[in-house]
């Protein structure tokens, strides 16, 4: 029965183009905006993400968004250092500012203020220069993207002076940083300079970033720093999550999304709906011959389902294959949608929606098979 | 006797002013080992007498045997079962699938019987021979002209063996020369001891096939008439 049902499938190319191009643009949509929205939003965690050695982040309490970090005093940092538990606490500020480059471009920045000793936060893979360079004056790394968008087509390399809130700056090293979902460029320096660069007085301190001793766990350290500095500290998962969580809370990024999402399901299920009627409609005499020759309904359910997961199965292949495709081509180090991927968790969703949409879609027309009259066979 | 009896059969459609009776009080009956033909005015229910035999149709009334089972009593999936493996079916329009090729369309109710498609394909590849159409098993049902289409759906009616066979204008579709080879094939398949061969026609060019003619009016039966075949007892060698 199940090869009747394929090759009754299989013998109308016409219908079943329409049912696999209708399932795999409705797969390409969701895969592809859902993919979208997860690299848009996890930009945001960027830092986070990029700081490897790093695996409890303290911060003021208000602080809610790895990108918007409220000023600490300065002496927190010490009052962390004290913690038991706590192996080594660092500095970090992070304030945006403008860059202006000689040809007169100018971007906003984020201005990242690395603890003057150890560098820790840094993205450590560099494309040019080494974290060392950080070291000279007026010393700044800049990630390669927003090389490519402040002097576009030349080639990538140390050695631009440029101008960060006015003052004097010399790109030394070129990284390959994340970009984040606010600042389109990643500027990393020395505290000390980070100072310099933006305004304002002493007691900016935006998070001090630590390691947990050997033997004890980032969570549990995090609440004993809580517990005796009033200060927020959080492990670096959970501060990722927290920041991404933020992103969808306080945007409109998860709705405007949901909704093209949404509308990729739904575009699904009329396609794959209506033309799939239209294939058991045009069909429906096939079905009276089955049912009069002794085919019972729930055989006939197994044939319609069988076709319907079938086509589904193509249709979501060429959908997430275009998906992937696209995500490929995307991610590439100096294109602006550089991280982007497909997350196989997307994958995961789109294959369980499509299944839904099919099914459903395939519920719509099962009705009319199912109370068919087999008697319909003499009728011309 | 053994066959089909149907006794004082009624069945109408719709309701309210619309209601139409279509058989009205209609006794009917086919021996096994005949070739009976349903014969009358288009619209005097036929198909409907017809249906109600191979247990597609349910009546306000009456009484149908068919080598001693009455389908309408019979739950409805004993009712699939039934007509599954006791009725054989020809029709006008073929009704072949056309994504199937000869073969395989003939092989359909071995199969819905959950024989293995191999097997079945291998019986109905026999029958299509005797049919004629040894050179064409793998050929699609357009790739046929009619004559060879209604060749197909009559193997698909004889190859699970049936004890009733039901044909609702076989030769309608077709020029008169391939209407008669179906006939003369048909007929000498077809007609077995066991098995009973119920045929609605309104091509008189076929009568003669006919052991028993019925006719009917107005949804009943109104006279019968018994014919000889030679050409049967002619073909009976080929079996
Ligand atoms: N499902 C149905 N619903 C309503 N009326 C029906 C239905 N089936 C048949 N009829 C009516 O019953 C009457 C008899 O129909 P039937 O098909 O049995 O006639 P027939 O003798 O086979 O005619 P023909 O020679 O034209 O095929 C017709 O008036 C037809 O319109
Ligand atoms: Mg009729």
């Amino acid at each position: 029965m199940l090869s009747i049902a394929l090759k009754m499938l299989f013998g109308d190319k016409v219908k079943l183009l329409g049912l696999v191009a209708g399932i795999a643009f409705s797969t390409l949509l969701m895969a592809q905006q859902g993919g979208f929205f997860i690299g848009l939003i996890s930009r945001s965690a960027n830092f986070v993400l990029d700081a490897r050695d790093v695996s409890i982040w303290v911060m003021d309490p208000l602080t809610e968004t790895a990108e918007g970090p409220r000023a600490m005093r300065d002496t927190e940092l010490n009052r962390v250092r004290g913690v038991p538990g706590i192996l080594w606490a660092v500095p970090l500020i992070q304030a945006t500012a403008t860059l202006r480059t000689n040809e007169g471009r100018s971007t906003n920045a984020a201005i990242l203020g690395l603890d003057n000793v150890s560098l820790v936060g840094i993205n450590r893979a560099f494309v040019a220069g080494s974290p060392e360079d950080l070291r000279g004056p007026d010393a700044i790394a800049i990630d390669q993207l927003g090389f490519a968008r402040l002097w576009p087509g030349e080639p990538i390399r140390p050695g631009k002076v440029i101008e960060i809130n006015e003052r004097r700056a010399v790109v030394v090293a070129i990284t390959d940083a994340a970009p984040g979902f606010s600042a389109p460029v990643v500027v990393y320096t020395r505290l000390s300079q980070a100072l310099d660069y933006t305004p304002g007085g002493r007691n900016r301190l935006s998070f001090v970033l630590a390691s947990h001793a050997p033997g004890t766990n980032p969570a549990d350290v995090g609440k004993v720093v809580t517990a005796q500095t009033g200060l927020k500290a959080l492990t670096s998962g959970d501060f990722t999550r927290a920041t991404i969580d933020y992103v969808i809370r306080n945007t409109g990024i998860a709705f405007s999304f949901g909704v093209v999402i949404g509308l990729g399901a739904l575009v699904g299920i009329l396609v794959s709906g209506l033309t799939f009627t239209l294939f058991i409609s045009d069909n429906i005499r096939q079905f009276a011959v089955l049912k009069a020759v002794g085919t019972s309904n729930w055989r006939i359910l197994g044939m319609v389902a069988s076709q319907a997961v079938v086509v589904a199965f193509i249709g979501y292949g060429f959908g997430l294959g275009l998906a992937s495709g696209f995500f490929e081509g995307v991610n590439q180090p100096l294109s602006e949608l550089k991280g982007f991927w497909l997350p196989w968790q997307v994958a995961a969703m789109v294959a369980v929606a499509t299944l839904v949409i099919v099914l459903l879609a395939s519920v719509v027309s099962l009705r009319r098979v199912l109370v068919l009259d087999p008697a319909v066979v003499f009728r011309g | 006797m053994s066959g089909v009896i149907v006794t004082n059969l009624v069945k109408s459609f719709g309701a309210g002013d619309a209601r139409v009776t279509v058989l009205n009080g209609t006794d009917f009956s086919a021996e096994a080992g005949k070739m009976t033909f349903l014969v009358g005015p288009s619209g005097c229910g036929k198909t409907t007498l017809i249906s109600v035999i191979a247990a597609m149709l349910s009546v306000d009334s009456g009484a149908v045997n068919v080598f001693g089972t009455n389908p309408l009593i019979l739950k409805p999936r004993e009712v699939v079962r039934f007509r599954g493996e006791t009725v054989g079916f020809v029709f006008q329009q073929f009704n072949l699938l056309p994504s199937l090729d000869a073969a395989e369309n003939a092989a359909v109710p071995l199969i819905v019987q959950g024989m293995s498609s191999a097997k079945a394909r291998s019986k109905a590849c026999d029958l299509l021979a005797l049919l004629g159409l040894g050179a064409s098993l793998s050929k699609l049902p357009s790739q046929l002209s009619g004559g060879q289409q209604q060749r197909v759906a009559i193997a698909r009616a004889l190859v699970h063996e049936p004890k009733l066979i039901v044909c609702d204008e076989p030769t309608s579709s077709l020029d008169a020369a391939s209407g008669k080879t179906v006939m003369e094939l048909f007929s000498s398949l077809a007609v077995r001891p066991d098995r009973a061969a119920i045929v609605v026609t309104h091509d008189d060019r076929i009568y003669h096939f006919a052991d028993r003619i019925a006719f009917m009016e107005d949804g009943r039966v109104v006279r019968t008439e018994d014919k000889t075949r030679p050409h049967v007892i002619a073909l009976e060698p080929h079996r």
